[in-house]
């Protein structure tokens, strides 16, 4: 069995640059063996604009699972850089993850599959998370998705 | 059959099933390093099983939808059972999340939240006193009128 690195690069995923919060807060806290991710958007494509739009409006299903996974990839890079190595995910335990939506939007679960499936895809059973989904009347940019993550480390 | 269950019974409710995922998820997450279950946001069912749906504010009333809030706790208690065997290995509700689809100008969080919180003081007592965040969202899965997440403590 490889390692959850090993796996992201034989999906021939690469792991985005780390972002800067966007104001006073930290992009992770742990406390005993949690660790609590702040609330990430899509990956910003290097020299491209930050991906924004309202499901039911602007971006289709197919578009916001899209813009779910590249959250999921921009979390998988905070954890590494938190942890050094991804297999001290003893596993994902709770996604609260916000979709920009009209108010007649109801596909919310679709779309954030995005994320939920990459991390089962990458780390197997640990990935099996508890979730919520719900729908936001408008994100931070106009981003599109914006999912944080609870984690259970081990050493 | 546990004291917490015989409440329940003596209360004249049932504890459902554990619910069914719609998605790529898990109902609960037990984190058995930290004493803790996180579950996933469970939404209200009518008794055909179809989802309880509807906007605050514009087609549910605040009574309707303090009873889709009890529904939602049931549904939590069902998977709880179901990660724990007894409802009286509970030995604290910590935090509950209560995300309600309502229209812009709609206020009332608070007392369709209540839905949720009553009835955990009555089954818990003491133990059911929890911290608690209650907010509008502008859509939720399958048009729900509400979806409740809650984390509790374990023995």
């Amino acid at each position: 069995m490889g390692t959850p690195e090993d796996k992201i690069a034989q999906m021939g995923l690469e792991l985005p640059p780390l972002q800067q919060p966007v104001a006073n807060y930290v992009s992770a806290v742990q406390t005993g063996n949690l660790l609590f991710l702040s609330g990430a958007g899509p990956a910003v494509p290097r020299g491209d604009n930050m991906l924004t739009g309202k499901l039911g409006r602007d971006l289709s299903v197919d578009e916001g699972y899209e813009a779910a996974r590249s959250v999921g990839l921009v979390q998988i890079a905070r954890l590494k850089n938190e942890l050094g190595e991804l297999s001290r995910v003893g596993r994902i335990v709770k996604l609260l993850a916000m979709v920009n939506s009209t108010p007649d939007f109801t596909d919310h679960p679709t779309v954030i599959n995005g994320c939920s499936d990459l991390l089962v895809e990458v780390f197997g059973d640990a990935g099996r998370h508890a979730r919520s989904a719900v729908g936001m009347a408008n994100l931070p940019f106009g981003i599109p998705v914006e999912i944080e993550i609870i984690v259970e480390v081990v050493d | 059959m546990g004291a917490i269950e015989d409440r329940i019974k003596s209360l004249g409710y049932m504890v459902p099933d554990a619910a069914t995922p719609v998605a790529n998820y898990v109902t609960t997450v037990h984190v058995k390093s930290a004493g803790l279950v996180f579950t996933s946001g469970h939404v209200p069912r009518n008794a055909d099983g179809s989802f309880w749906a509807g906007k605050l504010g514009v087609d549910i009333s605040v009574d309707e939808a303090y009873k889709a809030a009890q529904n939602c706790v049931l549904g939590i208690l069902g998977s709880l059972k179901n990660e724990l065997g007894d409802l009286d290995r509970v030995t604290r509700v910590v935090k509950v999340l209560c995300l309600v689809n309502s229209a812009p100008d709609f206020t009332d969080h608070p007392l369709v939240a209540n839905g949720a919180s009553d009835l955990l003081v009555e089954i818990f007592g003491d133990k059911g006193k929890h911290a608690r965040s209650a907010v509008g969202l502008s859509s939720l899965p399958g048009n729900v009128c509400i979806e409740v997440e809650m984390v509790v403590e374990v023995s």
